[in-house]
Formats: C-alpha cells, structure tokens, sequence
C-alpha cells in the first residue's frame, strides 16, 4: 500500500513537472476565475451590508448625541410627526438599546472595536423616508435637524451608497457571469492539460496496459494532477479575494466614522464561507475535468 | 493453456485479419507462428491478451474465456501475459533497472519484492552489470534483453513475442532465442510471431503458418518452409 502510494504520487510529481508551464497557466486561471467569483459574492455581501440601514427608501438618518436630553428626543419627534404626510413620508426611531445589538452583530468580529463601545456610548436615530427623494429635497429636508439640539449628525444615502444599491445586481452579478464563464475556461484548460500530460506519456500508459496495470492505477495520477491544478488555484484566489476584500472596504469607506455609519463591510464569517465556496468550487471543477479527461483522452 | 475456436476477425469488412483460426496451444508449449506480413500473426497474438476482441469466435486463456471479459478484468488476465516486441518499447528515461521495476510498480507490488526481483531477473538474462544504464546505452540485443526480463519478472503463464529478432543480427537473435527456449524450459508457454527463417528451422518447434487470414499449417516439429 505504502509502495503504492508513494508510487502514484511520484508519478503525479513527474506529470507535473514535465507539463509545469501549462500547469501554471491552469493554475492561474483557476486562481483568477476563482477569485473573480468570489469577489463577486463579497460585493453583493458589502452590498447588503451597507444597504441594510438604507433599505424601504430611507434616505438619510439623524444620528442623536449620545446622551441627547429626553426633551430633545421629544422635539425631533415633534417635528417629524408635524411633517409626516408633507415632507416626510415614514420614520423610525432606533434605539440606543437597538443600535447596539446591530452594531454588536454587525462587528462580531472585530473584539477591539467591541471593547469600546457599551449600550450607552450608542447614538440613538431616526431613520427618515421622505416623501420627495429629489436629492436636493432630501438635503434641504435633513439639514433642518443637523442644527437642532441634541443632533450630533445627519447621514444622507450618499450618492456612492444610492449607486451601489441601484447597480448591486449588475455589478455582483456581471463579476458572477464573468466568473462563471472563466471557471468554464478553468475547466478546460485543465481538461486540455491532462489531455496533454496524457498525451506525452502514452509510451508509458502502453506499457502499464500491457503488463497488467489496472485502470484505476492508470488514471489516478492524472486525476490527483488535475485536482492538484484545482486545489492550488483555489488556495491561491484566497489571498486574493482577501485583497479584494481590504480594497473594498478601503474604497468604500474611507474614514472610520464612514466605515462605522456606512457599513460597507464583509464579516469574517461571511469571508469564510466564500473562501470555503470557492475551495470547493476549485476542488470541483478539477475533479470534473479531470474525470472528463481520463475518460475521454485514456482509453484503457 | 490457450484455445481458439473458430476466431474471426475484420478491422474492415473488405480485408479480414483472421478467418475462421482454431488453435489449441498447451502449457508449457513453444509455437511459432509464422507467414507473409499482413497474413495476420500480429492479430493472433493481439487476440490473446485482450488488446483486440475477434468480431466471431471464442478465445480461451488459462480456462477463461476473454472475449467477455469485462474490461475492469483484463488488467488481471495481462498479468499473466508478457509481452515483447520488435521494438523493444523500453521507457528513454529510465534505467534498464526501473525499465524491469515498472513493470512491478505498475501492478503495485510491495518494494522489498521488488528490490528482489529485479536483480535476480536481470541476472537471469545477463544485464545485472548494466542494471543503472539507460536503454539508449545498451545494444539492439541487450534493449530486448531488458523488455524480456521487465516481460518475464511477473512469471507470467505466457509470453507473447511479436517479431522479437526482427531488428537484431543473426547472432544476437540467437542469443534471445536461448533466453527464450530458457524462459520455455521453466513451463512459460511461448508463443512468437517471426519472419526468421533460420531461427525456426533451427529450433524445430511447433509451427503454425498463417497466409491471408487463414491457418494453412499446424505442425509440430516443424520448419519455417
């Protein structure tokens, strides 16, 4: 068993290593369709995200001081009752008790941000539907709370955040198509390189027919190869889908208030399973090209 | 050992390689079979291991009739069949040693039986000093020395052997042919397709002569013609 085993895969190292461009080349075309479909699901992730708060038309919210007075609370709520129906359509108080849970829900990953917030360090908010969304109607509308007491800031659906909703499908979903399609060309392009592997040893492939080696003991190294082109691609479109995740986040917010207020964010936990998705789809993909290429290119 | 009955066969319906061949060779026995190019020794012994079906007719090996056999089975029936050729088909970039030791590899024997097999087989025919050359170092006759001995180190019940002297001089032929009448000797059916004239008037074995597809001859003791 040992001798066999150490058997198949020398001869795995050797498919390799004799097919090593085409094999890197397979490889980096995994990586990148791989990489390109994961960024898709971390887009559509950040995506909701960041919208989550924006979500029923909610075009800005007025973020209260931390400890506003009750009268303040009281005023705004005033004022927002006495427009409801003219400027203002809908709104929704969050408290300091709420604004917490989805804050602690939202950063369950981040323990040092966590550390330093408690339920009273929370800004209380109202969260406001106008009822006309022209973008100069929202702004004249909000910044008539930005001055009142007890208001520490007015947070519009900035353009950037109205965009990425509006576009969030095409955008998640043109990097999902384009990944899709590239994890066909990694498909085949791992086909082909088997094809090819098996091609350049057929002397070899002859000669185990005819002394008697079974079909399983044929194919084997070329499937662990085409699985090897899969797994390694696959572990290399992690980083890179930690790249995109960072370069995202960096893009889309900037400053850290932006970051805390927008959301644009990918857990950790959302990460992991579109690295675990795109492992798995690698690992798939492979071992689907593979068997593809074993039984049509090795007639045994 | 081996038995053919009423064997048929047609790569293209217009030139068939084999018309109705019924054969019946024994254990242990030394058949050569011979005729013109194309007259179809080639696909007589291609029948036997399984690397053609005859498109009628049964084929029988060992008891077994290898027509059904299903295709998971046949590595198991080649593992009793050696086989060597006109052209040695070792592997360029392995030693005469790995050449022997793939064989054994392949069929996932253990290494320790290996490490001690290869040297005994090499001694056998006549390498063990040549055992870490590679084949384009070695002569015609010593290249098919080692496709004998990678054919011969599973003990095989047959061996098959297409034109084995075809590219070798008259004597080194006739020094496979001792390596080949010795393998024989240990009760390893043989059976060899040849064009060599001397070799077979020489050896007196049994002769079957093939002309178009058909067996024409079956002669024991019998000379090339």
């Amino acid at each position: 068993m040992i001798g066999k085993t150490r058997f198949l895969l020398a001869e795995t190292g050797q498919n390799i290593w004799r097919n090593i461009a085409l094999t890197i080349a397979s490889i980096i075309v995994v990586a990148a369709s791989l990489s390109l479909f994961g960024t898709s699901r971390l887009v559509a992730n950040g995506v909701a995200n960041a919208t989550q708060r924006w979500e029923g038309g909610i075009e800005f919210v007025v973020f209260m001081k931390a400890d506003a007075e009750p009268s303040q609370l009281a005023a705004i709520e005033a004022l927002l009752e006495e427009s409801r129906g003219r400027d203002v359509d809908e709104w929704t108080f969050v408290s300091k008790q709420e604004t917490f849970d989805e804050f602690t829900e939202f950063f369950a990953d981040d323990e040092e941000l966590l550390g330093t917030i408690s339920i009273e360090t929370m800004p209380p908010s109202y969260r406001i539907r106008p009822t006309d969304t022209d973008a100069g109607a929202v702004e004249a509308l909000g910044t008539q709370f930005e001055t009142k007491p007890g208001v520490r800031t007015v947070v519009f659906a900035t353009e950037v955040i109205r965009e990425i909703q509006q576009n969030a499908s095409k955008i998640s979903s043109a990097a999902l198509w384009a990944g899709v399609a590239l994890v066909v060309a990694a498909a085949i392009m791992i086909l082909t390189t088997i094809s090819i592997a098996i091609s350049s040893r057929r002397n070899e492939i002859e000669i185990m027919k005819l002394v008697g080696a079974s079909n399983w003991f044929i194919r084997i190294p070329f499937m662990i190869e085409g699985m090897v082109q899969g797994v390694v691609g696959a572990l290399l479109a992690v980083p890179l889908l930690s790249l995109a995740r960072k370069y995202l986040i960096e893009d889309f917010s900037e400053s850290d208030t932006l970051r805390l207020l927008e959301g644009f964010r990918v857990t950790d936990g959302e990460f992991l399973a579109t690295s675990l998705i795109v492992i798995a789809l690698g690992t798939g993909v492979a071992t689907i090209g593979s068997i593809i290429a074993v039984s049509r290119y090795l007639d045994v | 050992m081996i038995r053919l009955e009423n064997v048929s066969k047609e790569y293209s319906a217009d030139s068939p390689a084999l018309i109705d061949a019924s054969a019946e060779i024994d254990k242990g026995e030394f058949v050569f079979l011979v005729g013109a190019s194309g007259s179809g020794k080639s696909t007589f012994i291609r029948l036997l291991n399984r690397e053609e079906k005859p498109t009628t007719g049964k084929v029988y090996v060992a008891g077994k009739d290898i027509v059904g056999l299903s295709s998971w089975k046949v590595p198991f029936l080649r593992r009793n069949i050696g086989c060597i050729f006109q052209d040695y088909r070792l592997l360029p970039k392995r030693t005469v040693a790995e050449n022997v030791a793939f064989a054994l590899e392949v069929i996932g024997r253990p290494k320790h039986v290996i490490d001690q097999q290869v040297p005994a087989i090499l001694d056998l025919v006549g390498l063990s000093e040549k055992s870490h050359r590679m084949p384009d170092e070695l002569s015609g006759g010593e290249q098919q020395r080692v496709s004998i001995a990678r054919a011969f180190v599973n003990r095989p019940l047959i061996l098959l052997a297409d034109e084995p002297t075809g590219n070798l001089d008259p004597d080194t032929a006739v020094g496979i042919m001792r390596l080949l009448d010795r393998i024989n000797r240990t009760g390893t059916t043989v059976v060899m397709a040849t064009h060599d004239r001397g070799i077979v008037d020489t050896m007196r074995r049994r002769v079957i002569e093939l002309n178009d597809g058909h067996i024409v001859r079956d002669q024991s003791g019998g000379q090339y013609r």
